[in-house]
Order: C-alpha cells, then sequence, then structure tokens
C-alpha cells in the first residue's frame, strides 16, 4: 500500500508543477532533482531545450500532427497523433527533404545521414530516421509517444525542414525479406506528411 | 546576353513600369499579378551580384542598363527578372530517346538568360545554368510537350543547405515559394501563389514553422540578431494578386541565408500592412541541391516520380 502511495506520487507531482500541461517535459527536469543546485541547473538545461511540430497532411483523409522536444543534446521525444487511418499499423518514418511539392514522394527516401540499411527503431543498423510503426486502433487514431537519440532539433543531422511520412502499411523493420525491405521496410504508400517546424518554447 | 535583356527591359521600364515586369517573361498563362519588390536595396544587390558571380563572362552591361537600374529602383521596380543571380536548376523531364535530349536543348537555347544546358538521359535529368525564373525554364519545359518537376536547386558543396521549398497546400491558397543560396550573402526568391483575393497582400519570413494554428502561429517576422536595417530580414514586402487570384514572383534577397531559415515559415497576410492574423503559411522545408535527390526520388517506393503525382 505504502509502496503503492510512493509509485503514484511523482506523477502526480510532475503534471501539477509549473508550466502548463503542454510542457510535461520542463516540468520533469525540474522536479527531478533535489535542491537549489538541482533547480538552478534545470533552467540552464531548459534553455537548451529545443521544440518542433510537424502538421502532417495528405490526399486522403489522414491527418496529424508531430511533437518533438529536446533537452541539451538528450534524446528526442516525438509524441504523435494521427487520425484517418486504417486500424492497424502503419510506418513512421522521418524523410530526408520536407519538399513535398510532388506529394509526398518529393520528400526523398528515409532520413539517413549514415549510409546504413532500414532497420528498426532500436536497431543498431538502421536509418536515423527509422522510427517504426504506430498503431491505429478501430477508430484509425494512432496516438504514439516515442524517444528516440538519432533525430536531434540542431546541428548537422538535425531534422528540422525534414518531413514525417505515414505509410499506408507496416514496416517490417527491414526484416520482412522482401525486395524493399532494407530500403522502406516495404511499408507501401505515403499517406500523409508534414515538414518539421521551429516552435516556440 | 543580360546586358542586353536589362536594355531591353529599361526601355519599357521608365514609361511603363508594370508592363517591364512581363516584357521577359515567356510565360503563356495569363499574367495579371504585378511583382513589386520590397527593398530597392535588395534589388541593387541583386544587380550588383551579377557583376561579382564567380565564373562569369565579364558583364558588359550597357550605360542605359545601368541607368534603368537605377531608375526602376526608384521607381520600386517591379523589374527583376533580367536581374536573378545566376543558379543551376534540374528539372526531371520525360525523355525517352536522343531526340527527346535534342528537342529539350532547342527549346531551352531559345530562351535568353541560360548559360549552360547538361542533358542526363538515363536519369532523365536536366540541368540548366542560367539568370531565369524557375517558371520560366517550367513553361518552356512543358511546352516541349513534356512532364518535367524541379527536383535540386544551387550546389550543394558549397552550402550546408542551397535550397529549401515552402510548400501552400491549400484548402483556399496553394503556392510554392522557393530560396536558392546563390552566395554566402544572397539568396533568391522564387513564388507562385494561387487561391488569393485579388489585390495587395504583405508577406514575410516568420520565426517559427509553428502550423497548428495557420499562420497565427509562426510568431513575428524574421529578423537576426545583428542585422541592421530599417525593415526586418523577413520582411518580403508585398504580392499583388490578379483577378485570377494569382501572384508571382521572382527576385533575389541581400544577407538572406537558406540554412538559418530551415524550419521557419512564410507567411501570407490578407492586408498589405500584415495587420490581421495571416490568412496562410506554409514550413520552409529542405529540398534537394543539384544531384540530391533524383536517384533516390525514383527507388524510394518503388515507383517511379512519374506515377507519383
Amino acid at each position: 500500500m505504502a509502496a503503492q502511495t510512493f509509485l503514484l506520487a511523482p506523477p502526480a507531482a510532475l503534471f501539477a508543477a509549473p508550466s502548463s500541461s503542454a510542457r510535461p517535459f520542463h516540468s520533469l527536469r525540474l522536479v527531478a532533482g533535489p535542491g537549489g543546485a538541482a533547480a538552478a541547473r534545470a533552467l540552464v538545461l531548459a534553455d537548451a531545450t529545443k521544440k518542433a511540430v510537424a502538421v502532417l497532411k495528405g490526399t486522403s483523409e489522414v491527418e496529424g500532427v508531430v511533437t518533438l522536444t529536446q533537452d541539451d543534446e538528450g534524446p528526442t521525444t516525438v509524441n504523435v497523433r494521427v487520425t484517418g487511418l486504417t486500424p492497424g499499423l502503419h510506418g513512421f518514418h522521418l524523410h530526408e527533404f520536407g519538399d513535398t511539392t510532388n506529394g509526398c514522394i518529393s520528400t526523398g527516401p528515409h532520413f539517413n545521414p549514415n549510409n546504413l540499411t532500414h532497420g528498426a527503431p532500436e536497431d543498431e543498423v538502421r536509418h536515423a530516421g527509422d522510427l517504426g510503426n504506430i498503431v491505429a486502433n478501430t477508430e484509425g487514431v494512432a496516438e504514439a509517444t516515442i524517444v528516440d537519440s538519432q533525430i536531434p532539433l540542431s546541428g548537422p543531422n538535425s531534422v528540422v525542414g525534414r518531413a514525417f511520412v505515414v505509410h499506408e502499411l507496416e514496416d517490417d523493420l527491414g526484416k520482412g525479406g522482401h525486395e524493399l525491405s532494407l530500403t522502406t521496410g516495404n511499408a507501401g504508400g505515403r499517406l500523409a506528411c508534414g515538414v518539421v517546424g521551429l516552435t516556440p518554447l | 546576353m543580360v546586358g542586353f535583356l536589362r536594355a531591353f527591359a529599361a526601355a519599357s521600364a521608365v514609361p511603363a513600369v508594370a508592363a517591364a515586369a512581363y516584357a521577359l517573361s515567356s510565360s503563356s498563362a495569363p499574367s495579371t499579378s504585378k511583382l513589386r519588390f520590397p527593398l530597392p536595396a535588395s534589388f541593387l544587390s541583386a544587380a550588383a551580384s551579377t557583376s561579382s558571380t564567380s565564373g562569369r563572362a565579364p558583364n558588359a552591361v550597357p550605360p542605359m542598363a545601368a541607368a534603368a537600374a537605377a531608375a526602376t529602383a526608384d521607381l520600386s521596380a517591379p523589374d527583376k527578372e533580367s536581374a536573378l543571380p545566376e543558379l543551376t536548376t534540374e528539372f526531371m523531364v520525360d525523355m525517352k530517346c536522343e531526340g527527346c535530349v535534342t528537342a529539350v536543348k532547342n527549346k531551352l537555347q531559345t530562351l535568353e538568360g541560360i548559360r549552360n544546358i547538361e542533358v542526363d538521359l538515363p536519369n532523365q535529368v536536366v540541368r540548366v545554368l542560367g539568370d531565369l525564373p524557375v517558371k520560366t525554364m517550367l513553361d518552356a519545359l512543358h511546352q516541349t510537350g513534356r512532364d518535367a518537376r524541379l527536383i535540386g536547386q544551387g550546389n550543394p558543396n558549397d552550402f550546408l543547405v542551397s535550397a529549401a521549398v515552402a510548400e501552400f497546400k491549400g484548402p483556399v491558397v496553394f503556392g510554392v515559394v522557393r530560396l536558392a543560396q546563390v552566395n554566402m550573402d544572397l539568396a533568391r526568391v522564387e513564388a507562385t501563389f494561387s487561391g488569393l483575393s485579388p489585390g495587395k497582400h504583405g508577406w514575410s519570413i516568420n520565426e517559427f514553422g509553428d502550423l497548428t494554428r495557420g499562420a497565427e502561429s509562426t510568431g513575428k517576422v524574421y529578423n537576426p540578431p545583428g542585422y541592421v536595417s530599417d525593415k526586418a530580414l523577413g520582411d518580403l514586402g508585398t504580392l499583388e494578386a490578379g483577378e485570377n487570384g494569382e501572384a508571382q514572383f521572382s527576385g533575389s534577397k541581400e544577407k538572406l541565408r537558406v540554412v538559418d531559415l530551415i524550419g521557419r515559415s512564410i507567411a501570407l497576410y490578407a492586408t498589405e500592412d500584415r495587420s490581421d492574423p495571416g490568412i496562410a503559411a506554409a514550413v520552409i522545408a529542405r529540398s534537394a541541391g543539384v544531384g540530391e535527390n533524383y536517384k533516390k526520388l525514383c527507388t524510394c517506393d518503388g515507383v517511379t516520380i512519374w506515377e507519383s503525382s
């Protein structure tokens, strides 16, 4: 009983913490450390927090919003909400360009600064843009939180200005044995895409 | 060649400013939009850049053309099409044989302002070095009866980011804005829009690329620290849409660095002074430099670009 209380308390504190509920990651930082020194450190970290957002649209009814947050040089947290999908798994990737002038096709291949083959997000050998699959429920809504260290919001491999693409089919994570498994995960056509843009902190 | 173009523009620029804007357009589409360049300084920089571009033939601008540049600047100069800085632009063109190559080359060679044309038949790629607006070249390629798309702009080896694009996807306003780095101090800006209400519209580069609330969430006009001017660097001035709701722009802007604009946005306003929340916005996205995208474009989904639209 006591243990349960202990487990429940931190999240409650997190979301009651300063700022708005739209900024859970700031709050996380602020309450994570003990004492005043940590609070000062947290402020410095908050300065280095970077945020970005992509609004996804396509030719079909598929649309969505993806927000990205990165503290300092840490991993990037990606919050995804896509609607209008067929229930099930859909490949979800960051593509090299943000150019959608020829539809989602002109966003180029998966973002791949290290020139590797396609894989799962947890694989060593993967494109930086390989974020695996998102799962749509029976209403066609897919919600996910992805934490990944290969998609920074600044520097030479910054994903700002590149595009998220939601695919028609499941990404086989490079393991399907199909001719396209090692390039695209055989995830089929591109249903919706959106350019990652900078947002105010 | 450039000298000739400028002189030609000069003849009409003084008596009829608006006419000058179209004098060099080879567009077959009805040109009902007028162009207004935001900063006279930008225009002058564009003109100046043609003489500083490395590798360019010795500049032979006759005195008359020089005078025209000054005069049009005083008149806030819609004539810029003759003053675009030279750049390499890459198109994917539907070509199946050597005969097509000849046809494409011959057509492009009829345009004034093109210095070099390279055709890569196996990849169906045409690379054009010149000072013409993208639209003029695309129109010419389409006139050969072939599908053609821009796939790369600028030299990716010279700059971290050589080209960017912002696409307005409707449902009311559609358009494409292309930004390309010419040299460290100069970028080309080209835009086409449709679906606007006739009349003048302010437009600007805004600091954020957050479209969650449309143009309203894109923040203020972009102005980098250290940029000293009476106008923000991101202030693009005014577009004038014709009765058909279309507007076009092509020009260049000094001090604009494409790499610094990635992830920000282009916003369009209902009013000339941008006093409203904005009617549409698009994120400034990374796009391919010359040679960066064509092979990938054809193979990434197992479909070719031609089947994608």
